[in-house]
């Protein structure tokens, strides 16, 4: 019988510091994804601004220059539904930040900085274009360094949280 | 002559609404489609080589307008404002799409035009073999010399046509042929490729001014003919007049019925009756467009010219 709790114990306290780890994780994943945003803008800014490439290409041109995955997705869901008939630029960006919340470790106020870019997106002169996406991407500098803020502390806090909040409920449980 | 009709479809049909696309698709496909009028609260026009079409079925709106505006210009109007300044914007197959609406203006200068209230979509013909015709009366194989010449036509009646079959023909002889293009009709250029043929030694300058054009040409790319559209403004017959004396042959068309009409244009005036054109052709619609109405010495041309000029005087 002994062992057996004992083994118990070690799995919740192993799926705890998990869970904690789990989250130190998405504190960082966080801000790496709103630099990668960053620097998706700025290229989209520099195919408006300086070749006025089209969106649907220029989306496309960024796609292979970003390091993240998760951000890549991002860009080949708003260009491919940007193909779709009927579908406008606002739309399809909106579509894409709905579309890739479950893969990103972002947060609401991310989000909205994000769609931000969505406003009047194609539908602008070239430097007011640019104007719109640089807003965005100011918006996206200053939440991340906030995020990046103190980033260590957090981690160590969740990561202290999960091995503490597992020792809880196995001294609860025994 | 080769004249594929259903092809603006396959072109056109993109950038329409789906309720357009559903009204056009009920014209029989050998239609000869000029023009489709798009216009804010009211009906859907087609006009063709055989006359008006109004599809009263469809109701063209202001949202379905500026739909098409975005699909035209791929959701990215900073992409086209240049062109749209001007007021079209040139689609792939050569099509162009001319816009009206309430424009912008800033330092007296048309910004932008926004409230679109009515989209021309003009299909291009291309027909091969428009200018074979009058080839012979322009152009010698042997010395491969090539008269100065002038196209006379009101609108609608294939000077731009005519142009195009011309570089072809002059360029497949073996010429080399600069064309300046500046409202993106001749070549029909999109995304820099011309859509249009316009034969295999043509260069092509798109959406560039008609008189710097000629000039940057002639000095960059050593043509031996210089082919332009709609002539008009006094620094377009300047430049003709450069390119005349650096040695290459002009060949270039501006509106009018005939040479008297023409000469009544200030800047076209002075060309005619200088003498400077060594041919002059004047179209019509008569027998469909690109009838071939007249053909004459640049002689009879300035003589023309020069009894409209006196009658202007005296009158």
């Amino acid at each position: 019988m002994l062992p057996v709790k004992w083994i118990g114990a070690l799995l919740i306290l192993l799926a705890a510091a998990s869970l904690g780890n789990r989250q130190a994780a998405r504190q960082r994943r966080r801000v790496l994804e709103l630099e990668e945003f960053r620097l998706a803008l700025r290229l989209l800014s520099a195919e408006i601004g300086y070749t006025a490439t089209p969106l649907p290409r220029a989306l496309k041109e960024v796609i292979p220059r970003l390091g993240r995955r998760e951000v890549r997705d991002f860009f080949r869901e708003a260009a491919g539904r940007l193909a779709m008939e009927g579908e406008n630029a606002g739309g399809a960006w909106s579509y894409a930040t709905e579309k890739s919340r479950v893969n990103l470790a972002l947060e609401e106020a991310d989000r909205l900085a994000i769609l931000r870019a969505a406003a009047g997106l194609g539908g602008l002169g070239r430097v007011d274009q640019v104007k719109q996406l640089e807003m965005a991407e100011a918006e996206l500098a200053k939440l991340a360094a906030e995020a990046a803020e103190g980033l260590a502390g957090r981690e160590k806090m969740w990561r202290y949280l999960g091995v503490l909040g597992g020792i809880t409920v196995v001294i609860l449980l025994l | 002559m080769k004249l594929e009709r259903d092809k603006w479809r396959r072109d056109i049909f993109p950038y329409l609404t789906s309720e357009l696309k559903e009204a056009l698709r009920r014209l029989p496909a050998e239609e000869p489609v000029e023009e489709i009028r798009l216009r804010a609260g009211r009906a859907l026009l087609v006009q063709s080589g055989s006359g008006e079409i109004v599809l009263s079925q469809v109701t063209v709106s202001a949202a379905g307008l500026h739909q098409v505006l975005m699909l035209m210009t791929e959701h990215s109007l900073y992409a086209r404002d240049e062109e749209l300044k001007r007021g079209y914007l040139s689609l792939p197959g050569g099509h162009r799409a001319g816009f009206a609406g309430r424009a912008v203006v800033e330092g007296g200068v048309v910004k932008l035009l926004r409230d679109i209230s009515g989209i021309n979509i003009r299909v291009a013909r291309e027909v091969k073999g428009a200018g074979e015709k009058l080839l012979p009366r322009l152009f010698d194989p042997k010395t491969k010399k090539v008269q100065h010449t002038l196209v006379l036509s009101p609108p609608q009646a294939g000077k731009t046509t005519v142009l195009r079959d011309l570089a072809r023909l002059l360029s497949g002889a073996g010429l080399k042929v600069g064309i300046v293009d500046e409202r993106s009709e001749l070549a029909g250029c999109y995304g820099g490729v011309p859509q249009l043929e316009v034969g295999p030694r043509t260069d092509v300058l798109d959406g560039c001014p008609k008189a710097e054009g000629m000039m940057m040409l002639v000095r960059s790319m050593s043509p031996q003919v210089v082919v332009t559209d709609e002539l008009g403004r006094p620094e377009d017959v300047w430049a003709v007049e450069e390119v005349i004396n650096s040695g290459a042959a002009v060949l270039t068309s501006a509106h009018g019925r005939n040479v008297e009409e023409a000469a009544g244009r200030p800047a076209l005036a002075r060309l005619l009756s200088a003498g400077l054109f060594e041919r002059v052709v004047v179209l019509s619609r008569r027998a469909g467009p690109g009838t071939v109405e007249a053909v004459m010495s640049g002689g009879e041309a300035a003589c023309l010219a020069q009894r409209r000029g006196k009658a202007h005087v005296t009158g």
